[in-house]
């Protein structure tokens, strides 16, 4: 700021925030200049989600300052930020389908006509200009947001933020849910925007868009400020190591196990609309990753195998007999267990006690005649505390309270404890900090080597890489290349993700047929 | 397929605002209403005789200003089962001032005052202390219906003054219900329609959160949906009280579930963010209609509530299966 | 009452310390009124006033033990009172009109709450109908049936034998006293201590957790309208054993009562939390506040208003205890 460089845009200083049991940001700084596309880079949980809260005014920094061109500024409500030029746009895409493509645009500030009455005429004029701005021009601004297509609310919201002035955007994984074409466009709505002096926090997984988009790169780990590098100027490599904080070896310890009899082989199942004629074979012991973008199906095909949306046709084999899946009850009694992908709200009973989430799933044997066997409950708690060395203060203490690692493993423990022959794990260490990742991913190991069978789901193609004995690609509810681990690379997964098949097979990619 | 859908939705943007204007739901209404006329009436002339007709129309247009009230609290996402005996209090109070000598002018306002504070209150539980609307309405049902009791023994009012007969007045050659149902019905309709503060009754009902985050206070809201309600279930108890000579200080029997069933009926969906006052009061017309065809066609009135149920029952269904396949277009 | 207590101090453990606070408190209260009512009228602490007030409180109790364990799954069940009006029709007409014998009317009034309750957990389970929708409009329709199949008209002159059950005592204490205290016990002990009563506080927690973690979410929601449906036909017979009488309005909002109760329990209208002891409690207290009030004068309609801000009072009193509560963590 010395060498008269104008203030920037937005600056946090020393930010810190606290949730109970969760350190979720230490001492974080982050600058953005008007006309610059910002990255911010770190893996699940490194704390990317909870910055852009405090900056669009949802959280308050226990510590720290937040500086709007060099004054600061302190929000008590997403509506100050709003007031101050920040627009936020979602992951999950806040708009109201019942309302028109104008009036979600316009939502909390209509153009008024006399009487406070909404002038119509304005406001559909201002939409549409907005949006002839933006060069979309295949929106009616009269129709209905409900009946529009992922990437067209993603539009509406980008035009939402505009109509607010907004001079700062913040964009969390705005590709996470796009078909190709939709990201194309997205990319060229931010570029223009950028031309336009709008400064972007782009927030993104993938590496790709990151050096395709951004000026510059800030890197979070573990709620910690790590590094902030010109884009032009830094490797992948970099980024990664600097993301990591360790190279990939030392946190996937997987072992190579002897492959048993297949335990699941799905043969042509489907259910509307993401799973569309599956075959695979699992075998004991062995992790087979799946890999694919959100919203090609991974999550739909591990709840249909798992009962909770029944298939509509094919077969499921459980060690080679046929098997009817029609509820998760019945999944259990299988042998089948389904860590699910959002532990707050499908894993774990929050409000209530970890020893009576750990037996959630097993009531029916820890019985006494009709009455749940309270001893052999507080055993099989005691015994996950120690097996998976969960870290809480006591067995009656609330889940909530504990941090997401050891959720996860409450989580793990509970199915576990069902005895299970397959284990599907949905995003297993997502959110989570790195010692209970590493923690998570030796017991897998340990597992798969007992000769449990599991599928695993994750985004994090490290993760898929460093964990799988064999690779599986998902792409709009179909199952589209399939790796041997010795065989894959990122790009070629990453390929086969986002549809790019002929540079898949090149990269050695088995499609199966 | 988005480029399918985008050619479609242009070509039919006319269409599409017609239909919203008019909304699905309201054009089955008209429909069903026509067709009990015709059918009934064809079955039994006497249904359609004048005299009928405006005992259908002006004995139930409280019901249809109620349901006005009713709905956008529903769209909202809460509900209010004491509107009934609000109601019914409302209505004796208003009996009570006239009989005593108090301006006629004070008689017909002081309802519409008390009905705004005590949904005030109400609202402030629901939307301030966050406690749930069925809680809350339950017990001022009690509160309210218990206390007109136990206060008037359910006694009649009546040597009412000249002139407190609102309801009776024909303003050019309109009965003053008639007055009320449609010009509260489009205002409201307009309202909701047209103006910020109504359009931000859609977005809390449909999304709270995402409404707050747009920069509307879902508090707010709500306290304000409580307090026009209020006024509505004012004017409908003058309505109510002043259509006939004498008041009988009790709770007309399934007020509340009359009003619920019309806004409901008339495609306020239960689960909040969508519906239209329009609909309500035409199925608030509809339910009157279907009232007094089942006296028409002889069959005892002691199956009223049991057809209302049964509709009420019908309609939720449709309504519900409407909603599950849009979910599954998308 | 010692069973019921250690239930729900195991329950209590770790994540209901408020809540069994809250037993305490309603305890103590309780307590006072009563203290309170013995010195206001000598008529009150008598056996014969106690006993009778018994009597009286069964049929919301009866209906009470369900509802706590639908509102503890974060459901409700608005048609309980047209249920019981629903039954006490069938059994009146069916036994006048259809010269079907009583003992096989009295199974036929059950089998229709059963089936009632089952219908509305129907709808709710397969269908997705809101509780609070569902049991409103069947708040209307089992009336509206009522009324229908009566005609208005009201059934008297059953047997002496029948009237056993409403009126009559065992062993000195009311008949329909000794069926409720068993069904206390049998339900509390199914929501403290079984499967299927942790299951019911998952549900009410956390659906969609219940239902990863392989719960039967839907078998135990039909299971317990059914249940509820089943215990205000009881709840229905009883009723009309101790009138001696059946008429089409019978039970006209028992539900208030019945929700008053149980909220009164400290169950949370959000599910999740709640125990039987609460409810009982919660019942007793709402006979103790009607008679005591009758007793000092009041009269019957403006009892209710009292419960109404009971209600309503009890609710901000939750909220409160819990806002602190999650304020000190």
């Amino acid at each position: 700021m010395l060498t008269g460089e104008p203030s920037p845009l937005l600056a946090l200083q020393g930010v810190s925030k606290s949730f109970p049991g969760v350190r979720a940001l230490r001492e974080v700084a982050f600058e953005l200049r008007a006309g610059e596309v910002h990255a911010l880079l770190g893996e699940n949980g490194a704390g990317k989600s909870t910055l852009i809260k405090i900056v669009s005014g949802v959280h308050r920094p226990d510590a720290g300052q937040l500086l709007i061109d060099g004054q600061p500024a302190a929000f008590a409500s997403p509506l100050d930020a709003q007031a101050a030029g920040i627009a936020t746009i979602y992951q999950e895409l806040l708009l109201f389908p019942e309302l028109s493509v104008a009036e979600n645009i316009f939502m909390g500030h209509p153009p008024r006509a006399r009487l406070g009455a909404i002038d119509w005429q304005k406001m559909r004029a201002g939409a549409e200009a907005i949006l002839a701005s933006l060069e979309i021009h295949d929106l009616d601004v009269s129709s209905l947001v409900g009946g529009l297509s992922v990437g067209q609310r993603q539009r509406v919201e980008i035009a939402k933020a505009l109509s607010q002035n907004a001079r700062i955007l913040i964009m969390d994984e705005p590709t996470a849910a796009l078909a190709e074409a939709d990201v194309v466009r997205l990319f060229g709505i931010v570029r223009m925007l950028r031309g336009r002096g709008v400064g972007i926090v782009y927030i993104s997984h993938r590496m790709e868009e990151v050096f395709e988009l951004s000026d510059r790169v800030t890197v979070l780990r573990d709620g910690a400020y790590v590094g902030t590098r010109v884009t032009a100027a830094t490797s992948r490599d970099e980024l990664i190591t600097m993301m990591v904080g360790r190279t990939i070896d030392q946190l996937f310890p997987k072992s190579v196990a002897k492959l048993g009899n297949p335990i699941l082989e799905l043969r042509e199942l489907r259910r509307q609309p993401l799973t569309r004629g599956i075959s695979l074979t699992l075998r004991a012991g062995e992790i087979v990753g799946l890999a694919g973008l959100v919203g090609s199906g991974r999550s739909e095909l591990a709840q249909v195998i798992f009962g909770i949306t029944p298939a509509e046709s094919g077969e499921i084999l459980i060690a080679g007999e046929a098997a009817r899946v029609g509820s998760p009850g019945a999944a259990k009694r299988l042998g089948i267990a389904y860590v699910p992908e959002d532990r707050g709200s499908q894993g774990l009973i929050r409000p209530m006690s970890l020893c009576h989430n750990v037996s959630m799933a097993v009531l029916g044997r820890l019985r006494q005649g009709p009455f749940v066997d309270q001893g052999a409950e507080a055993d099989l708690a005691e015994r996950s505390i120690r097996q998976f060395n969960i870290r809480a203060s006591s067995r009656d203490q609330v889940v909530e309270q504990l941090s997401g690692g050891n959720q996860q493993k409450i989580v793990l423990g509970k199915w576990l404890a069902t005895a299970p022959r397959i284990l599907i794990m949905d995003e297993p260490t997502r959110g989570i900090d790195v010692g209970a990742k590493a923690e998570i991913h030796r017991l897998m190991s340990e597992l798969a080597a007992k000769g449990l069978a599991i599928l695993m789901i994750s985004s994090e193609l490290p993760e898929i890489m460093g964990m799988s004995d064999r690779i599986l690609v998902m792409r709009e509810g179909r199952l589209v290349a399939e790796f041997a681990r010795d065989a894959a690379s990122q790009e070629a997964i990453a390929a086969a993700m986002m549809s790019d098949d002929a540079a898949a097979a090149e990269a050695g990619a088995a499609v199966p047929a | 397929m988005s480029t399918a859908s985008l050619a479609r939705g242009s070509s039919n943007a006319l269409g599409a605002q017609l239909k919203r204007l008019v909304g699905g739901q309201e054009m089955i209404l008209l429909l069903c209403i026509l067709a009990i006329f015709l059918i009934v009436g064809s079955l039994n002339p006497r249904f359609i005789a004048e005299r009928n007709l405006s005992s259908i129309f002006l004995g139930n247009a409280y019901v249809a200003v109620a349901a006005i009230g009713m709905s956008m609290v529903i769209i909202s996402g809460n509900i209010d089962i004491s509107v009934g005996s609000l109601i019914g209090v409302l209505a004796t109070i208003s009996g009570t001032l006239a009989v005593n000598g108090y301006p006629i002018i004070v008689a017909w306002l002081a309802p519409l005052l008390i009905g705004v504070l005590v949904t005030g209150f109400m609202g402030y539980l629901v939307a301030y202390l966050r406690m749930p609307s069925i809680v809350v309405s339950l017990g001022m049902l009690s509160i309210l219906k218990g206390g007109l009791i136990s206060v008037t023994s359910g006694a009649w009012i009546s040597n009412l003054p000249a002139g407190y007969a609102l309801a009776q007045l024909r303003p050019m050659g309109v009965p003053m219900p008639i007055w009320f149902m449609v010009g509260l019905t489009i205002l409201a309709a307009w309202w909701m329609r047209y103006t910020a503060a109504g359009r931000s009754i859609y977005a809390v009902g449909g999304n709270a959160e995402a409404a707050l985050l747009s920069g509307i206070s879902p508090r707010r809201t709500v306290m304000m949906v409580f307090l026009i309600h209020g006024l509505f279930v004012g004017i409908a108890s003058v309505l109510f009280a002043t259509q006939l000579a004498v008041i009988q200080s009790t709770v007309p029997p399934n007020l509340e579930l009359t009003i619920i069933t019309a806004s409901v009926v008339g495609g306020v969906s239960i689960l909040g963010g969508a519906g239209t006052v329009i609909g309500s009061t035409l199925a608030a017309v509809l339910l009157a209609a279907i009232g007094s065809s089942l006296i028409f066609i002889n069959l005892s009135p002691y199956w009223l509530r049991a057809v209302q149920g049964a509709l009420i029952l019908v309609t939720v269904l449709a309504d519900l299966l409407r909603r599950r396949r849009q979910a599954r277009r998308r | 009452m010692a069973t019921l207590d250690a239930a729900a101090k195991k329950q209590g453990k770790g994540w209901q310390p408020a809540l069994l606070r809250h037993e305490v408190l309603l305890a103590v209260i309780l307590v006072i009124a009563l203290i309170f009512l013995a010195a206001q009228t000598d008529k009150f602490l008598t056996t014969g006033n106690l006993l009778n007030q018994g009597r009286l409180m069964a049929e919301v109790g009866l209906v009470a033990l369900p509802m706590t364990l639908i509102i503890v799954t974060g459901g409700i069940d608005l048609s309980v009172g047209s249920i019981l009006g629903l039954c006490a029709i069938v059994l009146g007409y069916s036994w006048k009109n259809l010269g079907v014998p009583l003992p096989l009317a009295m199974v036929m009034a059950l089998g229709v709450g059963t089936l009632a309750g089952f219908a509305n957990g129907w709808f709710i389970t397969r269908v997705r109908v809101p509780p609070l929708i569902m049991t409103l409009a069947t708040l209307a329709f089992y009336r509206g049936l009522a009324e229908g199949i009566s005609q208005a008209r009201s059934v008297r002159g059953y047997p002496d034998w029948f009237f056993q059950l409403g009126q009559g005592d065992v062993w000195g204490v009311p008949t329909q006293l000794w069926i409720l205290a068993v069904a206390v016990v049998i339900t509390a002990v199914i929501l403290a201590r079984t499967p299927f009563g942790r299951g019911l506080y998952a549900i009410g927690h956390n659906e969609v957790g219940a239902r990863f973690s392989g719960i039967p979410v839907d078998r135990y929601k039909l299971i317990i309208y059914t249940f509820s449906g089943a215990m205000a036909g009881l709840a229905g017979v009883i009723f009309v054993s101790r009138v001696s009488t059946t008429r089409s309005d019978m039970g006209t909002g028992l539900e208030l009562d019945v929700i008053a109760a149980v909220v009164l329990g400290g169950t949370s209208i959000f599910g999740g939390t709640g125990t039987m002891l609460g409810t009982v409690l919660g019942f007793i207290m709402i006979q103790l506040l009607k008679n005591g009030l009758a007793l000092t004068g009041v009269k019957g309609d403006a009892t209710i208003v009292v419960i109404g801000i009971v209600l309503i009072l009890s609710i901000l009193l939750t909220n409160f205890i819990q806002r602190r509560r999650s304020g000190n963590e």
